[in-house]
């Protein structure tokens, strides 16, 4: 039992239980010791260590260590606890309780060693995250809220079939990897993950519903879900060729959007499809080095992502708007922001020094030399794309340009600054002593990101990517729209989409059940009196009271009979 | 943006293509290795082929009034 109740993801939620007994005052102090407990758990346990238990028929492993799910298990850890710093200011009850939970799903779903266990941490994290948008309390956020719920339902509900359906076929519900096979099980589970992955075109709960979730949930959103689902791509479906070329595509999607859009979090959130795509194509190529890359990948992310939208958040608690044409010149009030902002943009560019460069070079190395030089250079056109959209025009155009910003600034708290120093440190660490985090990594390497040739590769497209976007900043710059994604078919569409879902499902059931009814009505009828039919010589109305004493032993005789052969039937 | 900065930037360009010349002159892992500044050119070029296209996509499909929603 006690095993049970030390399990990582299970103490976050133990945490969020507790969290309501305490004071305001002691709240965010104590929202910190349990992911701190957490990783404690983890770097205590020796790698194989395993809880078991059993629910019917079914022997669940509760946890089960390795050095993928330690690799995951140790960054989520740190992300709750310095999410936790930022949002220390932060006193409502509720969204404290909901990230830790939060957290706490996504910490289960990285240690469960079986499906069930799996499945109940994943609908924890669906729940608990969609509080963190409703939190703000605006019909906007409730109707987002809503939506991003029903997609996650969605893609619970299409994992758990595909689980129900592989522990039959398969006879095992322990995650493992599966065989690239098509099945319907197989298929349902590819689904249910690829929507927490935010695969293209099913992405579009993230870009819709991230921008509009409170100044801190924001921060916890980007670094739980679609990492999780990353970490069960990669546990198991790795070697799928055919991500190969959604991860292909939603890197090139997400950045054409983080390019187009006008919102500094709706930019940071377009470009998480982007990079979760290089995870994705990753886990598609499937070798060793690409394993490695794309969990590497999802560790750095986590941290730089982060980074940069608690920057971005702190502009926003500052001014009160994320819309970039509201804001500019920013450089002289909010330098820090600004400073750390950039660490994180950096990083996520894959400049040297900083961590995306190794873990980035990794992915596409790992394309480039496993027979995907295409895949490669789609990668590198999505590499332009980044260090475009998310290094120089968000942080060109919030805290440069000509434009001063006029408004009023709010002072921004320093449990903001601690948390994005401690990611800022921490990206710089892993950029510059890479093997740190090879030691967490699946597999064994000693991949060189330092090479004169990657150096010179990631130099030159920077420099001239750069002047690129020297010349054509003007064409980049802010203005106040709405950008429609596919999101646009069922909220736009939701008439039409009603008419053809609800309302015309809704009169075919009604038909149908008209149908039924008339014809049970046609059968009762008819069968009232069956002696009008049985006897048909006479015009009498046959009432059963007037059965003669011969008639009514018959009849007796075959009721009788009915009730022996359901008896005997049912015993 | 200063001539200083253009200036370092530049320099920075110089080193990267004599490293490419010399260090680099036999390295030949991908078929764009022997084109001479093959990403400076890509870079500039996908910097400008993205910039061009993502406008003309918002232009003509995806951009709509700021209250279009609501």
């Amino acid at each position: 039992m006690i095993e049970i109740l030390a399990i990582p993801g299970v103490i976050l939620l133990i945490g969020a239980a507790l969290l309501s007994f305490f004071s305001e005052k002691l709240r965010p102090a104590l929202f910190l010791i349990f992911p701190l407990l957490a990783a404690a758990v983890i770097i205590l346990r020796p790698e194989g260590y395993s809880v078991t238990g059993s629910l019917l028929h079914y022997d669940l492993v509760l946890m089960q260590t390795d050095s993928l799910s330690n690799l995951f298990g140790i960054v989520f850890a740190l992300g709750a606890f310095v999410a936790g710093v930022y949002a220390f200011h932060m006193k409502e009850l509720g969204q404290q309780i909901c990230a830790l939970g939060y957290a706490g799903g996504a910490l289960g779903v990285v240690y469960a060693g079986d499906l069930l266990t799996l499945i109940i941490f994943w609908e924890i994290m669906a729940v608990a995250s969609t509080w963190l948008i409703w939190a703000q309390r605006t019909p906007e956020t409730d109707a987002a809220g809503m939506r991003y719920l029903i997609y996650h339902i969605l893609g619970g509900g299409l994992l758990f079939a595909g689980i129900l359906w592989h522990s039959v076929v398969a006879g095992s519900i322990a995650v493992e990897t599966i065989p690239m096979e098509y099945t319907p099980a197989n298929i349902l589970m590819l689904l249910g993950v690829a929507i927490n992955a935010a695969v293209i075109p099913l992405h579009t709960w993230l870009s819709d519903a991230y921008p509009k979730a409170t100044l801190t949930g924001t921060i916890f959103m980007s670094i739980f879900t679609t990492k999780t689902a990353v970490y069960v791509l990669i546990r198991m479906f790795a070697g799928w060729e055919l991500l190969v070329f959604f991860g292909a595509a939603m890197a090139i999607y997400g950045i054409y959007y983080a390019v187009i859009c006008k919102d500094m979090r709706e930019i940071l959130s377009y470009h998480i499809i982007s990079q979760v795509g290089y995870m994705v194509a990753a886990i598609g190529v499937g070798s060793e080095l690409a394993v490695n890359g794309a969990a590497a990948h999802a560790y750095n992310n986590i941290l730089y992502k982060s980074l940069m939208f608690m920057a971005v958040s702190a502009v926003m608690y500052s001014t009160g708007t994320s819309k970039m044409f509201h804001l500019g010149g920013l450089y002289k009030k909010m330098p820090w922001v600004l400073g750390l902002y950039v660490v994180g943009g950096l990083s996520i560019s894959g400049i040297p020094l900083f961590a995306g460069f190794v873990s980035k070079g990794m992915v596409i190395d790992a394309a480039g030399y496993g027979g995907y030089e295409t895949i490669m250079l789609v990668l590198l056109v999505a590499s332009v794309g980044t260090w475009l959209s998310v290094g120089l025009k968000l942080p060109y155009f919030t805290w440069f340009d000509k434009q001063d910003y006029e408004g009023e600034l709010k002072p921004v708290p320093l449990n903001m600054y601690i948390a994005m120093g401690i990611l800022a440190f921490a990206c710089i660490f892993y950029g510059i002593f890479p093997n740190a985090l090879y030691t967490f990594l699946p597999f064994e390497t000693d991949y060189q990101p330092y090479t004169v040739y990657h150096l010179v590769e990631i130099t030159q497209i920077a420099l001239l990517t750069f002047v690129g976007f020297w010349l054509l900043r003007k064409k980049l710059a802010p203005e106040l729209t709405t950008v429609l994604d596919l999101d646009w078919f069922y909220r736009k569409a939701a008439p039409a989409t009603r008419l053809v879902f609800v309302q015309k499902v809704d009169t075919f059931y009604g038909r149908v059940e008209d149908g039924i009814q008339a014809s049970a009505r046609y059968l009762s009828g008819k069968f009232q009196n069956p002696m009008r039919w049985l006897n048909p010589f006479t015009d009498e109305e046959n009432e059963a009271s007037s059965y003669s004493p011969a008639m009514e032993v018959v009849m007796s005789f075959i009721l009788l009979c009915f009730l022996i052969f359901a008896i005997i039937y049912f015993l | 943006m200063k001539k200083i900065h253009w200036i370092i930037l530049g320099i920075l360009f110089v080193i990267t293509l004599v490293l490419e010349f010399t260090v680099l002159a036999g390295y030949d892992s991908h078929w764009w290795n022997a084109i001479p500044a093959f990403y400076a050119i890509f870079g500039f070029v996908m910097c400008y082929a993205l910039v061009y296209s993502a406008k003309f996509i918002a232009k003509k499909i995806v951009n709509r009034d700021i209250n279009y929603y609501d």
